[in-house]
């Protein structure tokens, strides 16, 4: 029962830091219908940014900040300097993205050299709490925390503000949001901060999770984010929370019962979820 | 007079002949590396005009190319390395049915979806094969060698106590190359081929004119995996050694810098990107293969922010320039 419990909450956390990616992904696609494929290198290079900031000053906080803003800069320039000039061509701007992964992955490679960076936990979140008998360190609980307090921020900004409004409406329809005389220009370059902000941000957060980063690791983050993407459905916080949790846990319990089939679980969940619903299970409509 | 009534033909078909002839004759003034190099790019050209068949005929967004690709070598090496059935005749033809069969799955549950979201697919299946290909754990891993990959696979056994060398196997591959290039001409001119342009134009109206649109995807789909297949057995035998890097996203994306770099839905187009782009790494990757993913990655944004094209067309338009001006 225990190890349920534990596996439970290790799945929970890792989703968490699934949501941190696939939330902006999610987005970015539902609204400017692109592919970023970028995003988990963008993801780990707010990572690396954190990591150096905090082994130099100490300071957690931070290393998050720092990280975050990084990131959120390194998507703004891709979008701003060539995703903009691309407008409504959609396979141009996968393909731009996606050579951004061989840049952004090899200067990290360049900069950091090609040894993972081990993670760093504060010391206010160092330890464990005792549950049913087995230990849970502290600072899983605070990614979980932290990504549930973002997560509602997230779904409170597209639910219950004008922006996330004129979001939900861009997705349905971007021209007649425009034909009503809403500049979305703003709105695409903020959802592309915010994104790549908190995606670099979780970086440093939820790197714990996995013990090290290294420059290669952002395709696998981005494959499993898309996984999530597709599950839960684009273009909705809830849809990306719930593909996040639902991916984070099934890959732990993987994990630990059948650690052959673990790499492709995520994948048979995929098709699995393709087959019955190809929006994805709490999708808007393709 | 004979002479001026076929010029024209002639000129049309002048940069075909002499590329051939070059390639024909290739082995008799160049080293091995040159000739390995070579047999290299014929097996990616291929790879790049099948993946052109979906993409620039179909306008199907397929990022997961390589897959296909992938099993074919997979199986073929597997059933060399493993199960002891060195003829050609049952591995080769193992290993392109594995191709297709994959295509056929993947096909009925990527073409559930259409555009962005088939290229997600396409992108997340590749990885599966990609996964499969480098677990390291249980029966799967010890048949493929996990991340390690699959290696020491020779030339093919062909038969008739002809054993391959580095000239003749460059050959080997030139032929099927020609065969499997004259073939997908082909069906690109072919009624079946002209659907699939009109599909690519406007799926309403192809459906409303009564063509099962989704058919015609399916079918064009299997066809592609098909020659990827084809490749990739030819490629594990040339290289002698697959691994997973050679089957995922990574792969998959090179694919598609050759295509774009040659013009995609101009299937010639495929063989000059493939050429570019291994040449530029078999040089680049000479004196510099620490940086040779930058280099890769600034072609690619570089090529798609101007250059959208691609070569083939703007080769075209001049080739058509100076056989109307024509001198002699």
């Amino acid at each position: 029962m225990e190890t349920v419990v534990i596996n439970l909450l290790n799945g929970i956390a890792y989703g968490m830091v699934l949501f941190l990616i696939a939330a902006g992904l999610s987005v970015i696609l539902g609204l400017m219908g692109i592919v970023h494929l970028a995003h988990g290198a963008i993801f780990i290079a707010g990572g690396f940014v954190g990591l150096t900031i905090v082994k130099g000053t100490g300071s957690f906080l931070l290393a998050v900040l720092v990280g975050a803003v990084t990131s959120g800069l390194v998507g703004l320039i891709i979008e701003r300097g060539f995703l903009r000039l691309l407008h409504k061509q959609e396979l141009e701007q996968v393909l731009v993205t996606f050579g951004f992964v061989y840049i952004i992955g090899n200067l990290i490679l360049w900069i950091w050299g090609a040894w993972p960076r081990a993670a760093f936990v504060p010391s206010y979140f160092a330890g464990s709490i005792a549950i049913m008998g087995s230990y849970f360190p502290i600072h899983r609980f605070a990614v979980i925390a932290i990504g549930a307090a973002i997560c509602l921020g997230l779904w409170w900004l597209q639910e219950k503000t004008r922006i996330g409004a004129i979001i939900r409406a861009g997705m349905d329809n971007a021209e007649m949001v425009s034909g009503l005389g809403i500049n979305l220009t703003p709105i695409n370059i903020g959802t592309f901060f915010l994104g790549s902000f908190i995606a670099g941000g979780g970086c440093v957060i939820g790197v714990q999770l996995f013990g090290s980063i290294a420059h290669n690791d952002g395709v696998n983050m981005l494959l499993t984010a898309i996984a999530v993407c597709i599950i839960g459905g684009v273009g909705s916080v809830q849809g990306a929370l719930v593909g996040a949790l639902l991916i984070g846990i099934i890959d732990n319990f993987g994990r630990v019962y059948f650690p052959v089939m673990a790499p492709w679980t995520m994948y048979l969940l995929l098709i699995l979820v393709l087959m019955v619903r190809p929006s994805g299970l709490l999708g808007r409509k393709l | 007079m004979l002479y001026k009534k076929y010029k024209r033909h002639v000129f049309r078909f002048a940069p075909v002949i002499i590329i051939g002839l070059l390639l024909t004759t290739l082995p008799t003034f160049t080293d091995l590396a040159i000739i390995g190099l070579f047999t290299k790019i014929l097996i990616f050209a291929l790879l790049v005009m099948s993946l052109d068949l979906l993409v620039g005929y179909t306008g199907l967004m397929a990022f997961g190319h390589a897959a296909f690709f992938g099993i074919g070598a997979y199986t073929t090496g597997i059933l060399i390395k493993h199960y002891d059935i060195l003829s050609f005749w049952l591995s080769a033809p193992a290993g392109v049915l594995m191709a297709v069969l994959a295509a056929c799955i993947f096909g009925v549950i990527a073409l559930r979806v259409s555009a962005i979201y088939f290229l997600l697919i396409t992108l997340a299946l590749g990885q599966l094969v990609f996964e499969l290909a480098n677990t390291s754990l249980g029966k799967l891993g010890a048949l493929t060698g996990g991340s390690d990959g699959l290696g020491g696979i020779p030339y093919p056994e062909i038969g008739f106590s002809f054993s391959f060398s580095p000239n003749s196997f460059y050959y080997f591959t030139w032929v099927t190359f020609i065969i499997c290039a004259l073939l997908l001409y082909w069906i690109t001119k072919s009624p079946f081929g002209y659907s699939l342009q009109g599909i690519r134009e406007s799926e309403v109206r192809a459906r409303a004119l009564g063509y099962n649109t989704w058919l015609y995807r399916y079918i064009a789909f299997i066809i592609a995996g098909l020659f990827s297949g084809i490749a990739g057995v030819l490629y594990v035998h040339y290289n002698g050694f697959i691994s997973p890097e050679g089957v995922g996203m990574g792969a998959s994306g090179l694919l598609w810098l050759m295509l774009i770099i040659g013009g995609s839905g101009t299937l010639w187009g495929g063989f000059i990107g493939s050429g570019i782009i291994l040449s530029l790494q078999y040089f680049i990757s000479g004196f510099t293969p620490q940086r040779w993913p930058l280099i890769l990655g600034v072609c690619f944004v570089g090529v798609i922010m101007s250059y959208r094209g691609g070569i083939m067309p703007q080769l075209n338009i001049l080739w058509k320039r100076i056989s109307h001006d024509g001198s002699p």
